[in-house]
């Protein structure tokens, strides 16, 4: 790659793709992501383990500010349950959708474009466009109000219904990706299999549980295994709709010891927390790409 | 029942893409001093385009939209440089691929804020912090699409047979020739696909921009305080300005998306 010269045509094995001059090509990546991502980690994992107000290195201070923060265990405990019910919701509402959608029908084709909408969308944009719709003066509680009906706070700090609000709007914007998968997946399902179920008499639900669903078995486990290492990074939805400590998750969390306290420390070790879950929950993806 | 659970299922779709995209419009067209009448009008009483003026008109707002622009196509060449040559040799020596690829992967799974957190750290040191050309927030961009770019071009490089590379050499090209003239033509499509997505990623991202750019704002971060701040006129004007770069390219790329490519992205 890097060698400019003229190559005699014998030369041709001497610049093989194995060969120690064509790994030059992979070297501005290499530095690239020895910069900005090997040492940037480096530097929270030393922040982390940084006495904040008097700079000694190792301490466990600012782990000692997380443990006793009561945000931080709400912060936990959200990124467990808000994730998790993201992905259990997504994935009942995409797979009713590609089964709904794979049935011939006129004008599929634009029903089809019409689920993705939601995801491509801007993220941002998305987020903004739910808060004008579910806030207490937003067009949710007019339609209520219109109907005779009292006012719902869908976004009350710390409540049921501002979890359930989170996880209703994360699960809006993101089933089409498990709708993508698994449409894709169905299609790959042999016609033949179909009519052999149908001769020996599966129909409706019987058809879906013993035949379709087991068929889907790998899209699925793809789908909630994707969606899942996601769902864990969940940051933009609650800080949206409910601000930093409304919905707290260990991203939000991170944020607001970064932004509002100034506190490099507290973060990057909440930050940490959450990598390590993450990199842990990674591992089957991982494995995964070495099978394939 | 089978007709009943395909009507619903349209008409949740339907919804669930009508209501958003109309209540930009409807929003982005009512004039401020109308947006905060309760309760909320189903349609603008007096519809306008000051919004949009405003948007265009206002330092902020229009430093932001040429800043967003500035960062995205910055971004693509930076990773379409970077991904270029590591695609090529991930694609031909496989072996190699695979350990950039474990390496890629993190770059996906690692938490946004725990990447954003060290470098805003780094970047008060160094000057690049909320520097007003979003030199900082460019390198974190290009950062989030060196995989995204990676994966799709090498896929690419994978099908261009290596026979057409080894002929090219035998009539007296050089290595880079032969990627340069041969297999990089064979990849244009995969090229522009790399680039538009990694143009939408940096585009929409929020997070690094939110902590990186606090003054010196990109788009997403503007539409979050404009919203946040009660701006629904303005805010929505610049939304229906974000949204349209953002569907031309899912439209361009619906065979990608239809293909699952995006199904692991996270945008």
């Amino acid at each position: 790659m890097t060698e400019r010269r003229a190559q005699a045509p014998d030369a041709v094995a001497g610049a093989a793709p194995g060969g120690l001059r064509a790994r030059l090509a992979a070297a501005p990546l290499v530095l690239y992501l020895a910069a900005f991502l090997a040492y940037p980690a480096l530097v929270a994992v030393r922040l982390a383990f940084t006495d904040a107000t008097g700079g000694a290195f190792p301490s466990l201070a600012s782990f000692r500010v997380l443990v006793s923060d009561e945000l931080f265990w709400r912060a936990v405990a959200g990124n467990l349950v808000v994730p998790a019910a993201t992905v259990a919701l997504e994935v009942v509402a995409g797979l009713a959708l590609a089964l709904a959608l794979a049935w011939r029908f006129p004008g599929r084709r634009l029903v089809r474009a019409a689920v993705v909408v939601p995801f491509a969308l801007p993220e941002i944009v998305f987020l903004t466009v739910a808060r004008s719709l579910l806030g207490t003066r937003g067009y949710a509680n007019g339609a209520l109000a219109a109907a005779g009906l009292p006012a719902v706070d869908f976004l009350a700090p710390g409540t049921a219904l501002s979890y359930a609000t989170v996880v209703a709007v994360d699960a809006w914007r993101t089933t089409p990706v498990v709708f993508l998968i698994l449409l894709g997946a169905l299609a790959a399902i042999p016609e033949e299999i179909g009519e052999a179920a149908r001769l020996d008499g599966a129909r409706g639900f019987r058809r879906l549980a013993f035949v379709t669903l087991p068929l889907l078995g790998p899209a699925l486990a793809a789908a909630v295994l994707l969606r899942g290492l996601d769902a864990l990074r969940i940051f933009a939805t609650p800080m949206v709709l409910t601000g930093a400590e409304g919905v707290p998750v260990l991203s939000t969390y991170a944020y607001h010891q970064w932004s509002d306290y100034g506190d490099d420390g507290a973060a990057a070790a909440a930050a940490m927390a959450l990598a390590l879950i993450a990199v842990v929950a990674s591992i089957p993806l991982l494995r995964r790409r070495e099978a394939a | 029942m089978r007709r009943a659970l395909l009507g619903g299922a349209i008409a949740a779709v339907v919804a669930s893409a009508a209501v958003p995209l109309l209540l930009i419009a409807k929003q982005a067209m009512t004039p401020e001093r109308e947006s905060f009448a309760w309760p909320p009008a189903w349609l603008p009483h007096e519809p306008t385009l000051e919004n949009f003026r405003h948007v265009l008109a206002g330092a902020e707002l229009f430093g932001g939209l040429v800043r967003s622009v500035g960062v995205a196509a910055a971004t693509v060449i930076s990773t379409l440089a970077l991904t270029l040559p590591a695609a090529w040799l991930g694609a031909r020596a496989p072996a190699v691929g695979r350990r950039l690829d474990a390496v890629l992967v993190l770059t996906r799974v690692l938490p946004s804020i725990a990447i954003a957190v060290p470098l805003a750290v780094l970047f008060v040191r160094a000057g690049l912090y909320n520097d007003p050309s979003a030199l900082g927030l460019w390198l974190a961009h290009t950062l989030l699409g060196l995989p995204l770019a990676f994966f799709v071009l090498r896929a690419a490089f994978a099908a261009v047979p290596v026979e057409l590379e080894q002929a090219a050499r035998l009539d007296g090209a050089s290595a880079l020739g032969a990627f340069v003239r041969v297999s990089m033509p064979l990849a244009r499509p995969a090229l522009a696909t790399a680039s538009l997505l990694v143009f939408l990623l940096s585009w929409d991202e929020f997070a690094f921009a939110l902590l990186l750019q606090v003054t010196n704002r990109t788009l997403p971060p503007l539409l979050y305080y404009l919203s946040a701040f009660g701006f629904p006129g303005l805010s929505s004007a610049l939304a229906a300005i974000m949204v349209l770069p953002a569907l031309v390219i899912v439209i361009l790329l619906e065979p990608a998306f239809r293909s699952g490519l995006l199904a692991g992205s996270g945008r």
